[in-house]
């Protein structure tokens, strides 16, 4: 063993397995373990463990934030606006806290003496009640006498760009800071109800566009996406004398802890958020939420715990949202297929929030010399979206990629052939090797080709995502005597089996099965972890736990080391026993070594160290590392030309998570990522009545989500990308997995009819519009 | 069948003509055979068996999603048929035997489809997962010899968020293998 | 939901006299006058219920139960070698009955192909036929349309991509039922008995009522009326027929449209009679009357029948955002009568 007080160079596996794994030489930071071997060479990391909350999960004892229920809870219920736009005067809460069952009631939207106050969509919240029973809340809410004036509204972007529209904000009151989508910046102007544009650029797209040879030119928009997590936002809040405890369907508990301190005006060691089950949050359970600010200040004033819970309809009006988009793509090239310059100009709507940009994919997947970007948010008077897995790149890939794919027709070009010119990234170019193999890519026929009603096509997308790191991230391991070890940190299992992950992290570390691991997560009385989004949650809290178990393993090395008569650095673990390198016959049982231990518990709480190479960037807890997470999926289709039905046979998604710490996990997760992506490409679609601002489909019933019946085959392939960063090295993959699905998706159709479909979703209507088979009507 | 309803709390109301006698709407005593123990409870007319299950029987497995039989999270057997517990009233089901997910392994012993769940990765949050269990399982208990066609047609009213559908139609192929075994 | 009592009918009459209110009338009282009345409304699988109740679209007393009333869900083959379908059989039931397969394939394709698994072993046959439209603004208590009560149509001005293309004014719902198109192309008769048990029997089409008929009904039972059977008549073992639908998705979602053909074709193939019935295409199951004319006496082909699919559009009406569903029908129609027509592989006993 190395001394590892002092920072010291160490050789790391560096590049992709099977496309020229490498070493490299980097310097490791003081206390980090050694460097971590590829997993072809480890006992437990890499191996498809099973999750170690299945079997709670199967049985339905797993308990869900929705599932829980403390002596004399209360039932809260919001009553939220009926009108887009609306001034109240008056609100009369009197009957409503005389209904036997009330016990608290709250306005969210008081009016003040001169103004009234301003709700700015359907669904906003405006007053709530607690009440000793769901019934007795609902009823209670209906007792409340609201005086509402109707504004004008505009829920529709298009009409919202337009000057004479009825603003949504005036500069005073609109949000101004950044938001959970980006580009969301600071001090951008405001002209109407049009905010922006935030810019990025380089070179000169002027002179760029002058040297092309060729300029493709396209509009693209996307809809409104909602959430759908199938466990409803929900929290118990529990407010006491010594404290507040929350148990919350959250994707953050350390930052929901945050937010209710500041809140509330609690110390942090006052503030508890738990969650065990976590049914489902892509983005849109990150933050406390108005509707946890409400549930914890209906426990306040009722004393006693409430629960909160949103019905389906909530949950589709006011839950959070992926933004639509419209964004106008021109790209130049030379008849080589290089790029000369690429603008973006892209108008989007979070409702009453910001961050509907379009991302970072038009500017960074492929090479080119000159770039020019504005991306403008509308405010509309429609319900605020959020982050939703793969927030900007996921609309923004569904114009890149169909403009990339339209250049290389334009060139004559083989998209792939094209791609491997434009595109710098070596793991893009290995997984587009993989997957054309895959599909069969070399089958792929001429747009259009196919003789019969049918039509079949083949077409290919890419993705880029950053790799995220939270760096304020920390997680304990502890060893008793009789050698059970539990391995412990606020992070939250919303789905992705990190549980398991840092069961098997900790267990390759001490040479123990991962199931010998106790997991305790999800409670913030726990050292603090990541949140689980922008895919951050393996790559902040894995290499602490290996950092932690590495620590604590030491005084078990010392122990071992005494009763084995050997010097503590030549100690090493292999199944269960802790033995002298190089004389496997000297050595003796984990638990032997654990008894010999001074006191009943050793622990260590590691947190994130920085990348070893260095972050690209860090602001504050968060950091992205200097590589990007690449993707590559296929699609194959069936177009139905005569009943517009579009039908994805097959998908091969080929993605880079660096280290793949679990394969059926992450198998799980990028059949998560594509199927989404398929139901936003095909059936997904907010809609809101124009004449009221409301939407007509807040259900699950004409809310169309893709079912069993509508998944393809997915092919799942995971390269193994060694990058030398960290004590495991691994990144996330969910939203990498969300994004090319939808453009891939478009240009094989495009490939099947030769016709592009610019609009997501395709929908039968939409193809049939393109096939011209009805007459067009404004 | 026996009206159990009326017979239970005695509050029948006299007829006026022919018109059957009414029960409720304050609660009244029902009983019912859950997971095959004799239940009684309290229950207004209007509460659904989801809610009767996860209220006062204290039976959370089953999840409510969409409360309006649009997404099967809340399947539970009827008399070993899945159905939607959010849409049917508890005072309903007399004498039918209900089943959950509870009540599916028998003891430790899981059963298959759920040991096959665990194996494949047939879920991610678990949400959806005890309502999934239930329809993979009735299948797999109605008929042995499964095409993925099969599986996926008996989950085709299940939403899974987090796209589990592959590994579910996986893990129930496996499940309906080992039972013929 | 707002409280009600219960109660379990065990007899035709019992039912028919606790049925004091049809759902219909129920909703089209005033939101003021809405409160629990003195109205008994029935129940059957209850999936349709439940949503109006938990949307607090409908407000009864009293809900009866007629889930215990014997052999209401028997499916029983008369005499003449019709059907007889109780009111109470389940969808899933009606789905995997082998006789009916055999014998009116278009009728279990229908069933089998309605809503989920788990909704198709509780909803019943008279209680899909009797459901309530699924306009989006009919099925949200904020908007009071025409078929409420109320003065307006929020659809045609509004969201209307899956509303009605023919018959669409002043309501422009479709009708919900999927197997509904099947039976009226089949020529299938309701029983309705009242609390005197006398039974009125009428034709499953005119049962139906369009909105120039009745704006709130969609059709035509009456208050202490059990719908207890639907009788699918005889049919020559020449007779064919399909039943073909398509949504956005592959399952569990509301067909974009549907189409049912029954054909009788001489040896020779030509087209003695044709019944060709267009679900989600209007507030009722739309006989597509033109396309059976242009059939009678032709072979059945790519081109008759391409010409009587475009001879079924010729007067559809669509709306601002339901235009799609005219060459999407044309299709329909077109590869039903082709696939009706076709050879025969396994032959009907
Ligand atoms: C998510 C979802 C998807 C669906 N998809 C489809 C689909 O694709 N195709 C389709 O056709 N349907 C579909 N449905 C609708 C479903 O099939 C119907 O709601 C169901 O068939 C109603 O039957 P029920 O027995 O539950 O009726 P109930 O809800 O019990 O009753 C419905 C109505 O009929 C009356 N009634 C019932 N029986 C009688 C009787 N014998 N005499 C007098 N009155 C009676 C009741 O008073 C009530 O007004 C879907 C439903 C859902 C929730
Ligand atoms: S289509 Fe009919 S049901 Fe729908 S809003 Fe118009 S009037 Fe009402
Ligand atoms: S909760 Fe019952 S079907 Fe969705
Ligand atoms: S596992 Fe999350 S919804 Fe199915």
């Amino acid at each position: 063993m190395a001394s590892d007080d002092k920072p010291h160079a160490e050789r790391f596996p560096f590049g992709i397995v099977g496309a020229g794994l490498g070493v490299v030489t980097r310097q490791l930071p003081p206390d980090e373990p050694p460097p971590l071997a590829p997993n072809a060479d480890l006992a437990v990391i890499g191996r498809p463990v099973p999750r170690q909350n299945g079997r709670a999960k199967v049985t339905g004892a797993t308990r869900f934030t929705v599932d829980i229920s403390l002596p004399g809870m209360l039932h809260g219920r919001i009553l939220r606006s009926p009108l887009a736009h609306a001034e109240i005067h008056g609100i009369d809460v009197t009957a409503a806290a005389r209904h036997p069952g009330t016990r608290a009631v709250l306005v969210v939207a008081r009016p003040d003496e001169l103004t009234g106050a301003t709700l700015r969509y359907v669904g906003a919240p405006v007053a709530a009640v607690a009440a000793v029973s769901m019934v007795a809340a609902a009823e209670a809410l209906r007792l409340i006498r609201v005086d509402y004036q109707s504004l004008p509204f505009v829920a529709d972007m298009d009409e919202a760009r337009n000057a004479t529209a009825p603003p949504v904000f005036d500069a005073a009151s609109a949000p101004a800071g950044y938001a959970s989508g980006f580009p969301a910046r600071l001090n951008l102007p405001l002209d109407g109800n049009v905010r922006g544009p935030a810019t990025d650029g380089r070179g000169d797209t002027a002179e760029g566009f002058a040297e092309a040879d060729l300029v493709v030119e396209g509009e693209y928009r996307t809809q409104v996406q909602t959430h759908c997590c199938l466990e409803p936002h929900a929290i118990v809040a529990d407010w006491r004398a010594d404290g507040l405890t929350v148990y919350m369907s959250t994707q953050f508990t350390a930052g929901v802890r945050h937010e209710l301190a500041e809140a509330f005006g609690l110390p942090l060691d006052r503030v508890r958020v738990i969650v065990d089950g976590m049914g489902g949050g892509f983005g849109s359970k990150s933050t406390l939420g108005s509707y946890g600010r409400i549930a914890v200040a209906l426990s306040r004033q009722a004393q006693a715990p409430v629960r909160l819970v949103l019905d389906r309809q909530e949950e589709q009006m006011d839950s959070g949202n992926r933004p639509a988009t419209w964004q106008r793509l021109r790209i130049g090239a030379k008849r080589d297929g290089s790029l000369t310059a690429i603008s973006l100009v892209s108008y989007g709507t979070a409702g009453v929030a910001l961050g509907a940009g379009v991302g970072n994919v038009a500017q960074a997947l492929y090479a080119c010399p000159n770039f020019a970007a504005a991306q403008y948010d509308v405010f509309t008077n429609a319900s605020p979206g959020c982050a939703m897995r793969a927030p900007g790149n996921a609309p923004g890939a569904f114009g890149l990629e169909q403009a990339i794919d339209e250049l290389a027709e334009r060139l004559q070009l083989d998209p792939l052939t094209l791609r491997d010119h434009i595109d710098p990234s070596p793991v893009r170019r290995e997984e587009r090797r993989i997957g054309a193999e895959r599909i069969g890519w070399r089958r792929r026929h001429a747009p259009g080709a196919d003789p019969g009603p049918i039509k079949r096509g083949m077409g290919v997308a890419q993705s880029l995502w950053g790799a995220n790191v939270q760096t304020n991230s920390a997680c304990e391991v502890r060893v008793m005597r009789d050698g059970s070890v539990e391995v412990l940190s606020s992070v939250q299992d919303i789905g992705t089996g990190i549980g398991t992950v840092l069961a098997q992290t900790v267990a390759e570390v001490l040479g123990l099965h991962s199931e010998a691991i106790t997991v305790r997560i999800g409670d913030t009385e726990f050292p603090a972890g990541p949140p689980s989004y922008g895919s951050r949650t393996t790559a902040s809290i894995t290499p602490p736990a290996r950092a932690a178990a590495w620590r604590v393993l030491r005084p078990l090395f010392r122990e071992a080391a005494l009763a084995l008569n050997a010097a503590a650095e030549d100690m090493a673990v292999r199944d269960g026993r802790i033995l002298v390198r190089g004389d496997s016959g000297r050595s003796i049982d984990f638990r032997d070594a654990a008894a010999r231990l001074r006191t009943d518990r050793i622990s260590a709480v590691a947190s994130r160290s920085d990348d070893y190479g260095g972050f690209r960037w860090r602001m504050a807890d968060a950091a992205q590392a200097r590589q990007d997470l690449g993707g590559v999926q296929f699609a194959a289709v069936a177009v139905d030309t005569e009943t517009g039905v579009i039908r994805v046979e097959r998908v091969v998604a080929v993605q880079d998570c660096g280290r793949p710490m679990n394969p059926l996990l992450i198998e799980s997760q990028v059949q998560g990522g594509v199927l989404m992506g398929l139901s936003y490409a095909l059936f997904e679609e907010r809609i809101l009545d124009r004449h009221t601002g409301r939407m007509v489909n807040p259900n699950l019933e004409q809310y169309k989500l893709a079912g069993a019946c509508d998944t393809p085959a997915i092919d799942v392939v995971v390269l193994e990308n060694y990058q030398a960063n960290s004590a495991t090295d691994a990144y996330g993959i969910a939203e990498p997995a969300n994004i090319a699905t939808a453009p891939a998706i478009a240009n094989a159709v495009y490939n099947a009819i030769g016709l592009r479909l610019r609009a997501l979703p395709m929908t039968p209507a939409a193809v049939l519009a393109a096939l011209g088979k009805f007459p067009a009507r404004s | 069948m026996i009206n159990a309803v009326s017979a239970l709390t005695g509050r029948a109301e006299a007829p006026d003509s022919a018109a059957p006698p009414s029960v409720g709407p304050d609660p009244l005593a029902i009983a019912m055979t859950v997971n095959g123990a004799a239940r009684s409870l309290q229950v207004e007319p209007r509460m659904t068996l989801a809610e009767a299950l996860r209220g006062p029987l204290g039976l959370t497995g089953t999840k409510i999603a969409c409360n309006r039989g649009a997404c099967s999270a809340c399947t539970v057997w009827l008399d070993g048929v899945p159905i939607c517990s959010c849409t049917v009233l508890a005072v309903e089901i007399g004498t039918r035997r209900v089943t959950t997910i509870e009540g599916l392994a028998r003891g430790d012993a899981l059963h298959p489809v759920q040991a096959a769940f665990i194996a494949h990765d047939a879920l991610q949050c678990g949400f959806c997962t005890p309502g999934m269990v239930m329809s993979c399982a009735a299948l797999v208990e109605r008929q042995p010899d499964l095409t993925a066609d099969d599986v996926r047609a008996a989950i085709s009213g299940h939403y899974c968020r987090c796209g589990t559908y592959p590994h579910v139609v996986a893990a129930t192929l496996a499940a309906a293998r080992t039972r013929k075994e | 939901m707002n409280r009600f009592t219960w109660a379990t009918a065990r007899t035709i009459a019992e039912a028919a006299a606790a049925a004091s209110t049809i759902v219909a009338d129920a909703m089209t009282a005033l939101p003021e006058t809405a409160g629990p009345g003195d109205g008994t409304i029935v129940k059957a699988g209850g999936i349709d219920i439940l949503d109006l109740l938990k949307e607090n679209l409908l407000v009864p007393a009293r809900v009866a139960s007629l889930r215990d009333i014997p052999d209401l869900d028997a499916i029983v083959e008369e005499a003449d070698s019709g059907c007889r379908l109780g009111a109470m059989a389940t969808l899933a039931g009606l789905a995997a009955h082998p006789l009916l397969r055999q014998r009116y394939p278009a009728v279990t394709d229908a069933a089998g192909e309605s809503a989920s698994p788990q909704i198709r072993n509780l909803a019943t046959l008279g209680g899909n036929l009797l459901q309530r439209p699924r306009c989006w603004y009919f099925r949200a208590a904020e908007y009071r349309c025409l078929r409420k009560g109320g003065g307006n149509c929020f659809a045609i001005p509004g969201e209307n991509q899956y509303h009605a293309i023919f018959g669409n004014r002043p309501c422009a719902i479709v009708h919900p039922s999927t197997v509904a198109t099947a039976l009226v192309a089949l020529g299938a008769t309701v029983d309705l008995i009242d609390a005197e048990g006398a039974v009125r029997r009428l034709s499953l089409e005119d049962f139906f009522l369009p909105p120039e008929r009745d704006l709130q009904r969609e059709n035509d039972l009456r208050p202490h009326e059990i719908l207890t059977a639907i009788n699918l008549p005889p049919l020559p073992t020449s007779a064919r027929m399909v039943h073909l639908r398509q949504g956005e998705k592959d399952a569990f979602d509301w067909p974009l449209a549907d189409v049912a053909v029954l054909l009788d074709l001489s040896p020779e193939g030509i087209c003695r009679s044709a019944s060709i019935v267009l679900g989600a295409a209007a507030p009722v199951p739309h006989r597509a009357k033109p396309a059976e004319n242009a059939l009678l006496g032709k072979h059945i082909d790519e081109s008759t029948a391409g010409a009587a699919a475009r001879a079924a559009l010729a007067g559809a009406t669509p709306l601002a955002k339901n235009a799609y569903k005219t060459p999407l029908f044309e299709a329909l129609i077109r590869r039903a009568l082709l696939k009706a027509a076709a050879p025969i592989v396994k032959e009907r006993g």
